[in-house]
Formats: C-alpha cells, structure tokens, sequence
C-alpha cells in the first residue's frame, strides 16, 4: 500500500505551516508574560 | 552532486558562525544567571517559570541534534513511517503533562527525579534508577556531542574533534555560569532559529522539486519508503513511540523542569510543547525523500539532511543548517549538563558521598561536575568509530531505548498507584533492561524498547498485584528536602 502524492503533500504542508507559525506564537506568549510580570 | 569530501560551507564563514553564536549563548548565559546565589536558584530557575519560556525549552531541549540528523536519516532507511514514528516522539512530551503537575502537587521542595524514587521507593529502587538514568544521559550528551563534530566536519571541514570541542566548551561554560535560568533563556532563542530554519528549508525544498518529482522518483528508485506497510517501519514507530515516553518520564532533565515551572505552568507547557513539536520530525525528516530526485549521492545516511539542504538551497542552506544544528545541539547539550549535574550532585554526592552538604556547597559541587561531565563526555565522543558500540547515531541513541523505556512503568507506578511495590519496581527496571537490550543484538535496534517496556510493565504489575505495598503519599512532601539515609 503506497502513500499517495496527495497525501504526502497534506501532511508535509500541514506539518511546516505549524512549524511556520509556532515562532510567531511563542513571542506572542513571550510578551504576555513579560507584560503580566511573570516571565520567571 | 555532494558529498562528504565536499565541505558546503567555506571554513572562514564556519568559524564566524561559530564564534558568533557562542560568544551570544556565553554572555546570555552570564547575564541570565548573575543573580543566582544558591544551589536552588543555579538547579531550579527559582521555581516560577512562566508559560512562554516553559514552552520553548521543553520544545527546545526535545529538538535535538538527533531531531535534526536522525529524521532524516529514518526518512531515508524507513520511509513515509520513518518521519511519522519520529514525530509520535511528541507523544512523550504531552503524556509528560499530567505526571508534571503530578509531580509538582506531590513534592513542591523537590529538587531531582532521583529524590522522588528514593522517598517512594527506597534505597535499592533508587540506586538501580540512577544506573539506569546516568546510562542513558550519558548515551544522550555523547551522541549529541558527536553530531556536534560530524556536523561542523561535514558541513566546513572542520576536524571532528575540533568542531566537537567548541560546542561542548561553549555548552559547558555557559551553563557553568548560568545554571538552568540560563539553559532557558538560552532554550527560548534557540527554539526560534531551529522551527524557522527547518521551515524556511523544507518550503524552499517543496518549491524547488517538488512533490511530483518527489513522489515519481521514489517510487523509481525507492518504492518501499512510500509503502504504509513497511513492517521494520511499522516496529518502528511503536519503539519510537515508548523510546521518546521512556526518555521523559524518568529523566531529570524533564522532572528538573516541572520543579522549576511555575505552579499551574508545567502541565500546560509540556502539553503545548508537545503539540507544537509533533511536526518538527515531518519538517526535518521529509527533505530526505528529495534525495533520488535531486540525485544525491548519500555516504552517510546521518548526514542526509545537511546534504540535500545544500544541494538545494547552495550557501544559504548551508548558512541556515548550520545554525540549525548548532542551535539544536546547544539547546539540548546544557539542558542535560545541567540536568545531569543536579542529579549527580544530589543523588550521588549529597545521596551518598557527603549527606551533611550544605545548599552553598551543593552550589559549588553541581558547578565542578557541570565541568567533569563535559570532560567526560570530551572523551568518550573523542573515539568515535573506535568502540565497537558506538555506531551510527542513531545506533547509540535506540541502544539506550531498553533502559529508560523498562523506567516508564516503575514512574508510572509511583506516581499513580498507591499500592505499587517497591522491589517491583526495581527488578522492573533490570530486568526490562537486560532483556530489551538482548532483543537490541538479537533481533534489531528498533524493537530495544519495545521489548523493555513490555517486561517492565509484566514485571511491575505481577508484583505490585501479589505483593502490594500501601504508601503515604504525604510523606513525599514532608521529606522531600530531608537528607538521604
């Protein structure tokens, strides 16, 4: 049973959007803690 | 066509990175721990990390040279499964989240996952812990430093031994200085660089070749990577499943963290992490699929990903991975010196050598053996090739899966069943030991954990089922700070 090219490609471009957006959210978070005073 | 004889970096530009980044991780790492003064601020972080940086490191410290090396070395041996197991690594982090806020309602003076087993299991249980976790930390640092000098040697030319030197001495001295506050501030910038360098790479990769020349060439040269059915790979990825659990439920560098969250932080953070590190494996691992397509001739199945990220992307590539990789390596490298030295120093210097330390001379231990690690961690990634053993990286990296995945159940246990027994667990973890690593000669280093885990949960649940053991689960939060017998 082979993976098909459609398939690959979800996975693929799903998975490097994530990647893509999750620096984004971890300074979004970096600056509601510093913010809030609770960085430490 | 590239290849290992071909530096893709020129030396001069390798050295400026290198340099660089550590004189940036150093004076970081200076800066962040100036103000600690005892052996809790140095171990600890002061015990009220917040939400963003909690995330970042454990996302961090779980992207590991391994990550980026190994992901696409098992894309390229196994496939469509060989990325996808990788990936269920997260898993571990997620099922981490529960046991950490566990951890911290049970012991909020705890300083070590040693400290835990000792209190709930006793002397014994404790001791073969400890073998079991100071086995495998130190399989992790000598593989990540070995990634260290293959790396900077294949991408710049840069003797092995050299490249493996700086990194470890930079590792080495920021996390002397800094203690875990700077391991975490540290983690936070570095987890940035690696997502978005694996991202920005893996998008130039897709727009460049392509998934239909992807797919078509695989299916030319390689069919079997793209095959779902893929047996090795299917073992695989149930191995790598109870590996990547095994790995974070008994090692002090993951319970080191949930002591030092702020309260109601470390479940959140590990289930976050978690998530947002699924993904990375797929990332990091599918660029190796490129390869009949791009035509590249692999020497080394481990250095698949450095090669197919500058076959594609030239210099730039080359620039991007490199700082990937050395950012992956630092992240994970003073996570476990740190972690590593807190257990030493605790477990083994206060636990059995000096009992009557005192806080400030706990401080200036856990420093010495922060330095004595790297030493010998120097060593041992100086012989390369030359112990039998010591193979391939990701040869290492699964010889250790026998021993952390026979811990999982004897955690579990403790922190869960009120009535596990405590020889249990210790005879859990020999024998899941012994037998998962007969099995990693026998049969195949993918099925080393596998097989650990299973005798370890036979083993814990037959004892504890016909000799259980009622404990006080309030005992571990009134002794957690007292001296060791």
């Amino acid at each position: 049973m082979t993976i098909s090219i459609t398939a690959l490609s979800v996975i693929v471009v799903i998975a490097t959007s994530v990647a893509t957006l999750t620096p984004i959210l971890l300074l979004a978070l970096f600056i509601r803690d510093w913010k809030k005073g609770c960085l430490w | 066509m590239t290849g290992l004889d071909d530096p893709i970096l020129p030396t001069s530009i390798a050295w400026g990175l290198l340099a660089a980044f550590s004189v940036l991780w150093v004076v970081l790492g200076w800066w962040l721990g100036r103000r600690n003064k005892t052996a809790e601020d140095h171990m600890l972080a002061g015990r009220n990390v917040g939400l963003a940086l909690a995330t970042a490191t454990a996302m961090a410290t779980w992207v590991t040279a391994n990550t980026t090396m190994t992901a696409p070395q098992l894309a390229l041996q196994l496939g469509v499964w060989g990325m996808l197991g990788y990936s269920l690594g997260a898993l571990g982090l997620i099922l981490f989240a529960p046991l950490a806020r566990r951890i911290r309602e049970l012991m909020p003076r705890g300083f070590t996952s040693g400290d835990f087993i000792r209190l709930r299991f006793g002397t014994f249980t404790w001791r073969v812990f400890l073998v079991v976790s100071l086995i495998y930390a130190f399989g992790w640092l000598v593989s990540m430093a070995m990634a260290g000098g293959v790396l900077i040697n294949a991408l710049a030319g840069i003797d092995y031994r050299v490249g493996m030197t700086v990194i470890l001495t930079v590792c080495v001295v920021y996390t002397l200085l800094g203690g875990l506050r700077a391991v975490i501030g540290t983690d936070f910038i570095q987890t940035i660089i690696i997502i978005g360098g694996a991202a920005f790479i893996a998008w130039l990769t897709i727009d460049k070749v392509g998934f239909e020349a992807i797919h078509f060439n695989l299916m030319e040269e390689r069919p079997e990577l793209l095959n779902l059915l893929f047996p090795a790979a299917i073992m695989f990825l149930f191995n790598n499943l109870l590996f990547g659990v095994g790995e974070i439920f008994h090692s002090n560098v993951w319970w080191s963290r949930a002591f030092a969250f702020g309260r109601n932080v470390g479940f959140r953070a590990y289930l976050f992490g978690g998530l947002l590190w699924l993904p990375i494996p797929i990332v990091a691992g599918f660029i190796a699929l490129a390869t009949p397509a791009l035509g590249i001739n692999v020497p080394a199945a481990d250095m698949v990903g450095p090669l197919v990220a500058a076959e594609v992307l030239g210099l730039t590539g080359a620039i991007v991975v490199f700082i990937v990789v050395f950012a992956a390596l630092a992240s994970s490298l003073d996570s476990l010196l740190a972690a590593t030295s807190d257990l030493v120093t605790r477990d083994i210097y206060r636990g059995h050598i000096r009992p009557q330390a005192s806080e400030q001379h706990q401080f200036h231990a856990t420093k010495v053996i922060v330095v004595l690690l790297g030493l010998l961690t120097w060593l041992a990634a100086s012989y390369r090739g030359e112990i039998p053993i010591v193979g391939s990286l990701a040869e290492l990296l699964y010889f250790t899966g026998a021993f952390v995945a026979s811990a999982i159940w004897p955690i579990v246990a403790g922190l869960y069943w009120q009535k596990a027994n405590p020889q249990g667990a210790a005879w859990s973890m020999i024998l899941g030991s012994g037998i998962g690593l007969a099995s990693y000669f026998l049969i195949g280093f993918y099925v080393a954990a596998l097989v650990g885990a299973a005798v370890s949960l036979a083993v814990m649940v037959l004892t504890t089922w016909l000799m259980p053991r009622p404990f006080d689960w309030g005992r571990l939060a009134r002794s957690d700070a007292e001296v060791p017998a």
